[in-house]
């Protein structure tokens, strides 16, 4: 039986910086785990990032896991009234077959072992002298085996078997959960620098449409509804039906489903010796479904306390507690407020998103930044006012 | 409670199920499981609360009669 001091379960932008902060930070013994036979690929996900957070962790410029550089934001209404929104460095488009890998690579670059096609079956915790370790049964090419480790960071996405086998709570409701549907389309006509975001229950009921380019003529179409809100149809039908009505020419060259996971972070992503982080522990901005950068953040966070834990000697949940808390300042409490906002969309209907694209399209492009947009919505649709107090209300309390 | 012959639990068309895990969290006895064949109900844990019919993607799960 091996033994390692931190073990990193999935192989994705959390689990990946999770490895090369704990391997950089001295843990000591850093594997990562990945299930598929790939890291990076089957890609779930629109691939989209802000640049700002980006740059904390890789330098974008002239990198090949970049597709696309973007410089605008659409807002689309249910009318296809178009929202040009001023233009600024807003973020990139990744291609995450290589982006994921990339990580990976700085992690084994900083000491971590990185082994594909091994998933964790089960997780036991054995008490002992200098503190306790999970045994955990790992299965892969060459079939069974165990592995002891003082730390488990469970980065294992939506399914989060990790947290559930050491107790924590990570299961969804039905409202929180955006079941999304995205295809690769071709031959279709958009601004290769923009990134498109559709509004409306109607298009995408508790959600919206993305249209994500991967070259010009080329991009990653998809929907994210909570089918509560909806009137039956699978994401995959509202996307059919999106993209026959959007783009009736295009090519589908692609097909991916998956789950995002619209609430708020778990009340508690620690036991003792057991972080959870990313998706695993629902650290998704609920408003924009963006989980790349957030999950990189917290893999770093995972990975530094993970390290300090085995430092002092104590992997306790009292000891690793220091995780959550430090999520939760800046994080946890900016996801709680956009929770919030986006259940006060919800309220709405496509009727009310058509008049306020109109009434955001009288101010001149160039001024269209999202203060004054904030603003001039406030004056002319007074009912967003409940939902600009709740904002500022956590801005500033 | 164990169910019994007559009642309704998911099924999983394989056929049609991605594998993307969407319902495992959705599922309140978390009786939804990854497999290397992909995703399986457990028929003895289910309780046929049908939270994860409707949010599946691509329509892949169904409720069914427990087979006696």
């Amino acid at each position: 039986m091996s033994a390692v001091d931190v073990l990193v379960v999935g192989g994705g932008p959390a689990g990946c910086v999770a490895a090369w902060e704990a391997a950089a930070a001295g843990a000591g013994r850093v594997l990562l785990i990945e299930r598929d036979r790939a890291i990076g690929a089957p890609v779930r996900c629109a691939e989209g990032v802000g640049g700002a957070g980006l740059r904390e962790f890789l330098d974008p410029e002239g990198a090949p896991w970049v597709s696309r550089r973007i410089r605008r934001m659409i807002i689309v209404s249910p009318d296809d009234t178009e929202v040009r929104l001023a233009e600024r460095g807003i973020g990139f488009v990744l291609d995450r077959t290589r982006f994921e890998p990339e990580l990976a690579n700085r992690a084994a670059r900083a000491g971590a072992a990185i082994r594909i096609s091994t998933e964790a079956v089960g997780l036991e915790r054995s008490d002992g002298p200098g503190g306790g370790r999970w045994r955990v049964r790992l299965r892969g090419p060459g079939g069974e085996e165990t592995v002891t480790a003082r730390v488990v960071i469970g980065a294992d996405g939506v399914e989060t078997m990790v947290g559930r086998w050491a107790g924590l709570e990570t299961r969804v409701a039905a409202r929180d959960m955006e079941s999304c549907a995205q295809y690769v389309v071709g031959n279709i006509e958009c601004d290769p620098d923009a990134i498109y975001l559709h509004f409306g229950p109607g298009v995408a009921p508790g959600g919206y449409a993305w249209v994500f380019p991967k070259s010009p003529g080329v991009a990653n179409v998809g929907l994210g509804v909570v089918t509560l809100h909806g009137d039956g149809r699978t994401a995959r039908q509202y996307l059919d039906d999106y993209v026959a009505r959007r783009f009736p020419r295009g090519t589908v060259t692609g097909a991916t489903v998956g789950g995002i996971i619209c609430g708020t972070t778990v009340k508690r992503t620690v036991a003792d010796g057991v972080l959870i982080a990313g998706d695993a522990a629902h650290m998704i901005n609920p408003l924009s479904g963006g989980g790349i950068v957030n999950a990189m953040k917290a893999g770093r966070l995972a990975g530094r306390h993970a390290a300090r834990a085995i430092r002092e000697g104590d992997t306790s949940a009292r000891n690793l507690q220091a995780y959550h808390d430090e999520w939760m300042k800046p994080l946890g409490a900016s996801h709680l407020m956009y929770y919030k906002l986006k259940e006060a969309l919800n309220k709405y209907d496509d009727d009310f998103f058509n008049r306020l694209a109109r009434t955001v399209n009288r101010i001149p492009p160039d001024k269209r930044s999202m203060a004054r947009v904030m603003a001039t919505a406030l004056v002319h649709h007074p009912s967003l006012l409940p939902i600009a107090a709740q904002l500022f209300a956590r801005e500033f309390c | 409670m164990p169910l019994a012959v007559g009642e309704r639990i998911a099924v999983v068309d394989s056929d049609v199920c991605d594998a993307c895990g969407l319902c495992m969290p959705l599922c309140p006895p978390e009786a939804i499981h990854m497999t290397r064949r992909g995703l399986v109900v457990d028929a003895a844990a289910c309780t046929g609360c049908e939270k994860c019919i409707a949010p599946c993607p691509v329509g892949a799960l169904a409720m069914a009669d427990v087979r006696g």
